[in-house]
């Protein structure tokens, strides 16, 4: 089911023992690691990028990227917070922030798919616009104060897992049977292969570069009330230099970003190393300065191992 | 298939395993203090003060910072993983006055003091979530910016037309500052602000901010910015347009901007005595972990900074 | 050059060829496609390496590694696509690698542009050495390689199809210039398809067929259909496992379709059951054509009609949805998504018919690719095996099936056996016989004359962009097709 699609067993194999290893070492190095309540904690801190790194992943697959998912996330979440603050409905004011999201990501992908600009360039302007937008419609403050029953999608826990890690769970095995059994995910991995080939055999290219876009806008918004909701406030200036993470999940995971193959679980692991690392140094005191270097030499370690066992494969 | 039963029987060891959490270490007491930022002068002093104030009273102390101001996420996520590593007490100078109460209520249920450093947190918001906090330690805020705004009337005699660098939208320091400024500005009719911009606390916003300002505002005479990081970056502004009569008042007078003031490229500053207010952090979270009272608000003295009392 | 060897995975280029080239002559390489005379020509201008044989340059043995070697050793290379930089000027082009410097690191734009001067008063011709390439017009350009040439004081020089986009008085200016390269003792090695020019410059010709050297004769000592006889003469014994189907009805119909120089009045049609084979030489417009029935060029004028209906066909999707499939030249390229695998690529023009809703279904997905794999014999460790690591005509087998699963009745062929081997092919002839058996139409071009001969019904040959001629396959002669598309 969906095999074909796997990046190398050995690959997968090999974030996973990062993982576990990493897992490994801050247990020896920190008694307050591996308890369950720091777990739920990493998984909790984790979900807010994870959510928006899902999306991401079906972008790269297409051998594109989204650079605006970070001020995507910073204007849909103060227009769904501008919804709730005039009184609109929780499910409601959620919609519209999805839909701002959709929106956003649809205009990605139009510029990108009929407009043939360059994903970094068509992407990198969304990101100034959007976050531009957020912050005319805001008037650079931050929309804060929101009902007790908008704030448990943050606090409640679900037999002891935060909902946050709950919804990231689901978006995960959502995206999963997106990629693995529908028109979209086939369609998502032909594009990123060859987008010649998919063009000649058929796929309406167009349509679903753009949709694969408007998906990653949609992660961007979900992200966006996670975080709104955990901070009790929507700001302008949130989200900034998200789609970093977003991508260095993706990248460790296993995706490549030359498209045509990865999957979303990969970035699940991935977007888990970065948030382990941050907590185990975080726990063990290490300056955060120190915390950048060390996940930086992560990404680079991550996609050196993948270039190397490619190499040895052939 | 047979790969993800794997994970799942090693996720489920390691729950078994879990729990190896030791109590709290019978010993020296842990008190982390959670910055802004390591960015500023104004947070180095103040870590500097702290920890002075720890070694003398025989306290670990743990600081940690994100990386920029406006990362408040990021704070968040630092207590929760403080929290985690069973820290004793806490004092925080909040990126976010209301978006920080999570944090608060979050340490309040495992039962850590949280002591509050220089910037507010919203009162209305901690109250509505339940939280409490063990004691306020900063400046009157409201009042620096009434000294910074009396600065600039008397200096300009009254008349001409000012600008204003905010920080953070939102940060309590800030907002005060400017209210304690228009307090005194908005009632002097020969007085115009011209322009008022947040520039995020940070220097190079400071002279990009600004820049802008002098290009649409030729005629400025003087310009308040809320922090001094903020002010020396339209100082470096001024110099690159070749102005030179502009009247720059900053705040927090660390030992950069007090340089400033000296050599006349700055006007003035308020100081605070971040030192001051880092000791005084540790001494409250120590007080409060003893179980003995505490002043709530703790108010550490400001004052101007001219040329002639510079140091 | 003698016993010239030299072979690409899966292919002999060149078996054993001779070639020699004297001072002050033109001597013209002839072959139909894939004859070798380019790779030959590459080898000595030091783009490829020979397997086997030597080389001699005024009695002495050369190696030529790389083109700067053969730039050493006197030979210049003129492409087909011109070796220039548009943005630079002539000057800066002619001098390329061999720029004059100043003291140090500093180039010395006066004395490119006196050098280059030198070069072009040679030739009697006027060009500003300082305009930009992309100034100049066709002929001009190709000038400026010739003086690039020169100006390597280059004794042979190598010229590929050195006239198709020239016009007649610009062609016979460039014969001038030849004349005058002879006169300075210049040899020069000319590949042309165009016999009639052959004949107005050549002094000897070389014809090459299917990498080997059949021979060589003084032009004035040779008639056209000789030469043409010497170019598609092979030995009877070739057969092909062709088995004709009845022919069914219209399935598709062409009409005036035309491109502004590229195709011109295009109209012919295909039946049902019956292979149409399209021959013609590089540049004959076979691939445009195929292009445009698929959706990929918009035609300027004409209509096409689809099992009866008058069609637009502007994407490839709308040319999939009326049957047509496309197996391209390049399949690596073009025609499969390397990274996926087997049952991915087979599938992929039909994910439509196979889903509900968005989704897939899986189990359709491996019967149908299971039931290809068996009845077209694909081997495959498993479906989930990446197309990448089969063979070429495993590959190309994979291809053909995604056709075959979306059920197209139109199949259009480029090439279809190229770079596979003999097995596989025959394999090839196979299933196209069954699609035929069924009903199936299809449009085969090649470069392969014996192919086109022993696999079609009736061929249409093309030259420079329209239909020279039709025949019946059973009737027609290497010879005659060659002539036609030629142009004869």
């Amino acid at each position: 089911m969906g095999a074909e699609f796997r990046i190398s067993r050995n690959r997968q194999i090999g974030t996973l023992s990062g993982l576990l290893g990493l897992c490994g070492v801050l247990w020896i190095l920190s008694p307050y690691f591996l308890t369950v309540s720091n777990l739920l904690n990493i998984a909790e801190q984790t979900s807010i990028i994870a959510v928006v790194a899902a999306g991401m992943t079906f972008v790269i697959i297409t051998a594109g990227i989204d650079l605006s998912v970070g001020s995507l996330l910073a204007f849909s979440g103060v227009v769904m917070a501008s919804s709730l603050a005039a009184g609109r409905s929780i499910p409601l004011a959620l919609t519209i922030g999805l839909l701002v999201g959709l929106a956003c990501g649809i205009g990605n992908g139009v510029l990108i798919s009929i407009g043939r600009l360059p994903p970094f360039i068509a992407t990198l302007g969304m990101m100034s616009i959007a976050r531009g937008a957020a912050l005319l419609f805001t008037q650079g403050r931050p929309i804060s104060g929101f009902s007790e029953t908008f704030r448990s999608i943050a606090t409640t826990d679900v037999l002891r897992v935060p909902f946050p890690v709950i919804v990231m769970i689901a978006v995960y095995v959502i995206s999963h049977l997106i990629l693995t059994r529908t028109k979209l995910g086939r369609y998502a991995y032909a594009i990123g292969g060859n987008e010649t080939t998919a063009y000649l055999s058929g796929v309406n290219v167009r349509l679903y570069k753009t949709a694969v876009y408007g998906l990653s806008g949609m992660c961007s918004a979900l992200a966006a009330v996670l975080l709104t909701a955990r901070l009790n406030s929507a700001q302008p200036i949130a989200g900034i230099n998200y789609e970093l993470d977003a991508i260095a999940a993706v990248v460790i995971g296993g995706t490549s970003l030359m498209g045509g193959e990865g999957t979303v679980s990969g970035t699940l692991i991935g977007a888990l190393i970065i948030g382990v690392l941050r907590n185990g140094l975080n726990l063990l005191a290490v300056s955060s300065f120190i915390q950048q270097i060390v996940i930086g030499s992560v990404i680079v370690t991550a996609v050196l191992l993948d270039t190397f066992f490619k190499r040895r494969k052939k | 298939m047979k790969r993800f039963l794997v994970v799942i029987a090693l996720a489920l060891l390691a729950l078994c395993g879990c729990q190896r959490g030791s109590d709290r270490n019978a010993g020296r007491p842990r008190i982390a203090l959670v910055l802004k930022t390591l960015n500023n002068p104004f947070f180095i002093d103040m870590q500097r003060g702290a920890e002075e104030a720890a070694t003398r009273l025989g306290v670990d102390l743990i600081v940690q910072a994100a990386e920029r101001e406006i990362d408040v996420d990021k704070q968040l996520q630092i207590v929760e993983n403080l929290i985690q590593s069973k820290i004793d007490a806490i004092c925080i100078t909040p990126s976010g006055s209301r978006e920080i109460v999570p944090a608060v209520v979050k340490a309040n249920q495992a039962h850590i003091p949280v002591v509050i450093v220089d910037t507010r947190v919203d009162a209305a918001t901690l109250k509505e979530a339940g939280g409490v906090i063990a004691a306020f330690i900063g400046s009157d805020n409201f009042e620096g910016g009434k000294l910074a705004g009396e600065f600039i009337v008397k200096a300009l005699g009254g008349k001409g037309s000012v600008a204003i660098l905010e920080g953070i939208p939102g940060h309590e320091t800030g907002d005060s500052r400017l209210r304690g400024f228009h307090s005194v500005v908005d009632g002097q009719t020969g007085l115009k602000i011209v322009a008022s911009q947040p520039a995020n606390w940070e220097r190079d916003q400071g002279f990009n901010v600004f820049q802008n300002i002098l290009q649409s505002h030729p005629d400025l005479k003087a310009v308040f910015a809320c922090s001094d990081l903020m002010a020396l970056g339209a100082v470096e502004a001024i110099r690159a347009a070749k102005r030179d009569n502009i009247i720059v008042v900053g705040f927090d007078a660390f030992s950069e901007a007090q340089d400033a003031v000296k050599a006349g490229t700055m006007h003035a500053t308020i100081a605070q005595s971040p030192s001051t207010m880092g000791a005084l952090a540790v001494e409250n979270a120590l007080h409060a972990l003893r179980g003995e009272p505490l002043q709530e608000n703790i108010q550490v003295n400001i004052k101007l900074v001219t040329k002639e009392n510079a140091s | 050059m003698r016993h010239i060897r030299k072979s690409f995975p899966g292919l002999v280029a060149l078996d054993d060829v001779d070639f020699d080239l004297r001072k002050s002559e033109v001597h013209v390489l002839l072959g139909e496609n894939g004859a070798g005379k380019s790779t030959l020509v590459k080898i000595l201008g030091g783009a490829y390496q020979k397997d086997a044989g030597e080389i001699t340059l005024d009695d002495r043995k050369v190696d030529i590694k790389n083109p700067r070697h053969a730039h050493q050793a006197g030979i210049a290379f003129i492409h087909q696509e011109f070796n220039l930089i548009p943005h630079l000027s002539v000057g800066e082009n002619i001098l390329l690698g061999r720029e004059p410097m100043k003291i140090g690191a500093i180039i010395d734009q006066t004395a490119i542009f006196r050098e280059a001067e030198k070069a072009l008063r040679d030739l009697l011709v006027d060009i500003d050495v300082r305009q930009p390439i992309y100034e100049l017009s066709v002929a001009q350009q190709q000038i400026v390689e010739v003086a690039k040439a020169l100006s390597l004081e280059a004794r042979i020089l190598i010229m590929d199809e050195p006239t198709s986009a020239l016009t007649e008085y610009e062609i016979q200016s460039l014969f001038a210039t030849i004349r005058k390269l002879k006169q300075r003792g210049v040899g020069i090695i000319y590949i042309s398809h165009r016999l009639d020019e052959l004949f107005e410059i050549g002094d000897r010709v070389t014809v090459l067929r299917d990498g080997k050297y059949v021979g060589t004769r003084d032009v004035s000592s040779i008639s056209k259909p000789e030469l043409i006889r010497m170019m598609v003469d092979r030995p009877v014994g070739e057969h092909f496992p062709k088995q004709t189907a009845d022919r069914g009805e219209e399935i598709l119909r062409v009409e005036g379709v035309g491109i502004r120089g590229v195709l011109k009045d295009i109209s012919f049609s295909v039946y049902r059951g019956e292979v149409l084979g399209i021959a013609g030489l590089m540049g004959s417009g076979r691939t445009t054509l195929a292009r445009t029935l698929f959706g990929l060029e918009k035609p300027d004028t004409g209509k096409m009609y689809v099992k009866g209906r008058l069609c637009e066909i502007r994407s490839p999707r709308a040319a999939i949805a009326s049957g047509i499939g496309f197996l391209t030249e390049d399949r690596k390229t073009q025609g499969l998504v390397l990274g996926l695998s087997v049952i991915a690529n087979m599938c992929l023009p039909s994910i439509d018919k196979i889903s509900k809703l968005g989704i897939v279904s899986q189990t359709e997905e491996r019967r149908l690719s299971e039931k290809f794999v068996r009845d077209l014999h694909i081997k495959t460790p498993a479906l989930t095996q990446k197309v990448i690591y089969l063979s070429g005509g495993n590959q190309q087998k994979v291809v053909l099936s995604k056709w075959l699963c979306r059920q197209a009745d139109i199949f259009i062929f480029d090439e279809p056996t190229r770079g596979i081997d003999v097995g596989a092919k025959e394999e090839i002839y196979h299933l196209m016989n069954r699609l035929t058996a069924n009903g199936v139409a299809i449009l085969m071009i090649s470069s392969e004359m014996p192919e086109v001969l022993g696999m079609s019904d009736r061929i249409l040959v093309m030259h420079q962009g329209k239909i020279g001629a039709e025949f019946r396959a059973r009737e027609a002669t290497q010879e005659q097709i060659l002539r036609c598309a030629l142009g004869e």
